[in-house]
């Protein structure tokens, strides 16, 4: 059973604009190999797990400071008491950003009708060709709930982003352009993230590179051509 | 200097010969340390004992014939001035004579050393980088901080400073004071017109030139400071000068200044000029009806408040160019930015977009400091974190800018987790060592500002001729406006060491070292009256401080000193905690942070700060503005900076976010890290042990799943 595994206090990164809390949900149906969060995913029951009301009270003392909180994982939709969870801190004043990585739409669009989001950002993997895709999830993905997640935000009227860590070993540029271009219409906001060997769920890509910085940077005209907003963490 | 030469083996008379008050018979050459080649003549030493001690003529006779015999004896085969000098004072010490043996030591540094310090390079201040000039400056340091030790402070002092009880900052610098605050407007009323220098200019007509003047000006005054040079509201009074300036002229302007201060490596010992520029977004209250002055030293018939727009232009320009960094995107590491966030600056138009871009170069370059003057105080900033508050005769004279020219003449350092050392367990025997140490610091500055005092006393043709010069009718260094800091290091260990907790694992812990550092300022207090000097307490900086307490505490206390010291001991990377703060290695949120560490601050008037440590993370600008504006109304914090971390690559010279073991463009291994200090950046290669300990112990606020650094 998964649950809150542990409270960041203050995080100036997981939040466009916002100074925010995180807390990160044990247990995920994705096994990609660069996961930077694979004990959370892998072995969630080695960490205790904290409840919700506790969280609450561990970051009252913040409540000014603190813009919302972002809950992230391990992927947030699997845990069955995530609705009651984000309920009891929107009761509690918190504004809520949840992170996710779209393959279980009906959860996110209860939330949404649900209004129980304040924002969201979706980690899409590779551009939407299910070969791709499931290599970089390390699992098969049904590609039809991933484009109905991007649909629901495209179409959700909140603060959205969409994410991707790009690795040499899975993407090129062909795919961040495909990429970028199958992320709903408008100038949604696209943010890029460099692979980072320091540790990944699967050791063997622990041995490779990320993204020589000027390649790197080389992707956000990439994302830009696509018309979207780039960003580069 | 003395250098060996052989012994021109011309005696024409044996010892036996030798009779009182004959002193030629020895055809010797004595290579003396003027540079010349003498004929033996024992009546110098004579001549140096009656000058130099106050021991009588017999004495010091029979002294220079048992010397001589000595010599003459053959047992001597080279002899140098130095060689004499050696000989005699082990012959005073022989004697009982210990003062004279004192006052007739020779100061200078073994031949090892100088072969030692010529080729590697000395870390004890990581802004010295490694060359002819600072081995000079080196050499001299080390000659002008025995001779302080010997000369210019008592045994008492001298002893606790090298027993580690205190520590006496920039020994090296004894004719210096310690740092500086100026104003623009000096130079812009006088134009650069020092004494005994070789020309003078009027005052400057045009923004460039003014730049010129402001920058060797700036290198005149580190030349006579041992520590930071810093400006006042440097935008504002620039501001005259550049109505005539489109945007891109002041951009220009800015990217001068800044490239100027960073690039001035020439300064002594190669240093770059440790400068800070103060800006502000509004027109401070006290310079809105100070009338201007423009080009040509003139006033231009405005006040200060009507060029508002004029001066945001600048201050704008300026965090651009920090935005862009140097040429290979590094952060600049001089002149440091200094922002001022006061309540008027939150009803200064255009206050959100300018603490957005203020933030913008926090996150992507760190350069920013952000300082809270809340209420009706108002601050001038110089050094890393010192700071003066200014007082009703500062108002005064802020209607006259010039005037304002501030200096802490020294800082003493205290050494706190030793007190608890000695205290074992006991609060009022841990509080008196702590009043005695205290008066000790004061004794200290009592020495040095006589010593200061003797020298200025000397005027224009004395050695500070530029501090005592008297433009505006008071000498440059306004020494009765002096102020004397005591600092202190280890706050957090002592507290372990007392309490049993850090100041981060208890309330009860910070309630202790609330406690200590209340004393330490009602002491302050107290013997300021008792002494008329201004004492104030300050954060030591503590670059080596930290290091140095944390090994000598090892080999005299070690017992003890072994559980608290932090660091690596078994790589000798020791250090204790900076001053008040909080273990850099605590895992407390950065509000915490502010908040807990804020605490102290009120109660340290020179001046504190906060550091947060970012590591790679690049926050968002909106965040950090949101946060800071969180710091300003909820906290007693004084002041903080994030600080990033950076790769330089030495191959393709390219920068990168983080401190990595590759350049993450070209793959080099060959690359050095860039940080922060204690308060201004610097390359880590350069750190001394102690501050590399701290390094690899620092919280930077990571998600804890994302692998320890």
């Amino acid at each position: 059973m998964p649950g809150i595994k542990a409270v960041l206090e203050t995080s100036f990164l997981d939040w466009r604009g916002r100074v925010c809390a995180v807390l990160f949900l044990g247990g995920c149906n994705f096994r990609c190999p660069f996961c930077h969060n694979h004990s959370l995913v892998l072995t969630p029951g080695e960490y205790e797990t904290i409840s919700v009301e506790a969280a609450a009270r561990q970051l009252a003392p913040f409540r000014k400071w603190l813009g919302g909180i972002c809950i992230t994982g391990g992927e947030p939709t699997l845990d069955p008491d995530l609705a009651g969870m984000i309920r009891f801190l929107k009761d509690s004043g918190w504004p809520v950003k949840l992170d996710t990585n779209g393959s279980r739409p009906e959860v996110l669009a209860e939330l949404l009708a649900a209004g129980l989001l304040d924002a969201v950002a979706m980690d899409v993997k590779a551009p939407l060709d299910p070969e791709k895709y499931s290599g970089c999830a390390g699992v098969p993905v049904d590609l039809g709930r991933i484009r109905e997640s991007i649909r629901l935000l495209g179409e959700s009227g909140i603060e959205h982003e969409f994410r991707m860590t790009v690795v040499p070993r899975y993407h090129t540029r062909d795919d961040i352009a495909a990429w970028a271009a199958a992320l709903g219409p408008g100038p949604a906001k696209l943010t890029l993230q460099n692979f980072n060997p320091r540790t990944t769920l699967d050791p063997e890509l622990g041995r490779e590179k990320g993204f020589a910085a000027e390649v790197f940077e080389s992707f956000r005209t990439l994302v830009e051509q696509a018309g979207k907003n780039a960003r580069l963490a | 200097m003395g250098v060996v030469m052989p012994l021109a083996e011309k005696r024409t008379s044996t010892a036996a010969s030798l009779g009182r008050g004959d002193s030629t018979d020895l055809a010797l050459f004595v290579r003396s340390s003027q540079d010349d080649i003498t004929g033996w003549d024992r009546q110098r030493i004579v001549e140096a004992l009656l000058r130099e001690t106050l021991i009588d003529r017999d004495t010091a006779e029979r002294i220079s014939i048992e010397i001589e015999e000595t010599i003459s004896s053959g047992k001597v085969k080279t002899v140098t001035g130095p060689l004499i000098r050696e000989m005699v004072n082990a012959k005073l010490l022989e004697m009982g004579l210990e003062e004279a043996r004192r006052r007739h030591t020779r100061l200078g540094v073994p031949l090892y050393d100088v072969d030692q310090l010529l080729v590697q390079h000395n870390k004890e201040n990581a802004n010295v980088p490694h060359g002819p000039e600072a081995t000079n400056l080196t050499l001299a340091e080390g000659i002008k901080k025995e001779y302080a030790l010997l000369h210019v402070f008592s045994p008492e002092v001298a002893d606790a400073h090298l027993s580690g009880d205190i520590h006496l900052h920039d020994l090296g610098f004894i004719d210096r004071p310690y740092c500086s605050g100026q104003s623009l407007e000096y130079i812009k009323k006088f134009g650069l017109n020092l004494p005994h220098a070789l020309s003078m200019a009027a005052p400057a007509k045009h923004p460039e030139v003014l730049l010129a003047h402001m920058i060797k000006f700036a290198a005149a005054l580190q030349s006579h400071f041992a520590g930071a040079i810093g400006w006042d509201a440097v935008n504002l009074f620039y501001a005259p000068y550049l109505e005539e300036l489109d945007d891109r002229g002041v951009k220009q302007l800015a990217q001068m200044l800044i490239f100027e201060f960073s690039q001035q490596a020439v300064a002594r010992g190669g240093q770059a000029i440790f400068s800070d520029i103060n800006i502000y977004w509004e027109v401070p209250k006290h310079f809105e009806d100070v009338p201007a002055i423009g080009p040509g030293g003139k006033y231009t018939g405005k006040t200060y408040a009507e060029y508002e727009k004029q001066a945001q232009r600048f201050a704008w320009a300026l965090f651009e160019v920090y935005k862009k960094g140097d040429a290979a995107g590094r952060p600049f590491f001089f002149p440091k930015p200094l922002v001022h966030i006061t309540e008027k600056f939150f009803r200064t138009e255009g206050h959100m977009e300018f603490l957005e871009h203020i933030c913008e170069v926090a996150a992507e370059k760190g350069n920013t400091y952000f300082v809270f003057d809340r209420g009706e105080t108002a601050k001038i900033s110089e050094c890393c974190r010192l700071s003066f508050k200014l007082e009703a005769s500062d108002f005064e004279d802020a209607k006259e800018p010039w005037r304002m020219r501030y200096s802490a003449l020294q800082n003493v350092t205290i050494n706190l987790p030793r007190l608890a050392y000695q205290a074992k367990g006991d609060d009022t025997r841990l509080f008196s060592l702590l009043t005695r140490k205290i008066e000790l610091a004061v004794k200290a500055h009592e020495e040095k500002k006589k010593f200061i005092e003797k020298l200025m006393s000397l005027g224009e043709s004395g050695p500070l001729s530029m501090l005592a010069m008297k433009l505006d009718g008071q000498t440059y260094l306004r020494l009765h406006r002096c102020s004397y800091l005591v600092g202190m290091v280890g706050l957090n260990e002592l507290v372990k060491v007392h309490f049993g907790q850090e100041l981060h694992e208890s309330d009860e812990a910070m309630k202790l070292g609330l406690k200590v550092i209340a004393h330490m300022n009602i002491i302050c207090h107290k013997l300021s009256e008792a002494t008329g000097m201004k004492l104030v307490l300050e954060q030591t900086p503590a670059e080596s401080t930290a290091y140095r307490f944390a090994k000598l505490d090892m080999t005299h206390y070690g017992d003890q000193a072994q559980e608290v010291v932090q660091g690596n001991p078994e790589r000798g990377e020791i250090y204790y905690t900076n001053s008040t703060l909080y273990h850099v290695g605590a895992r407390m949120n950065p509000i915490q942070r502010v908040e807990r560490e804020g605490l102290f601050h009120p109660l340290i008037e020179a001046g504190s700060i906060t550091h947060i440590w970012l590591g790679e993370a690049r926050p968002d600008k909106k965040a950090l503005a949101g946060f800071i504006i969180n710091v300003f109304r909820h906290t007693q914090n004084d002041q903080m900076a994030f600080s990033p971390e950076f790769t330089s690559c030495l191959d393709c010279g390219r920068t990168s976010r983080g401190l990595q073991e590759e350049c993450p463009y070209c793959h080099s291994a060959h690359v050095d890290g860039i940080t922060r200090i204690t308060g201004y950046f610097t390359k880590i290669s350069s750190w001394n042990k102690g501050k590399l300990g701290e390094l690899h112990e620092r919280y930077r606020n990571d998600n804890q799943f994302a692998g320890a650094r």
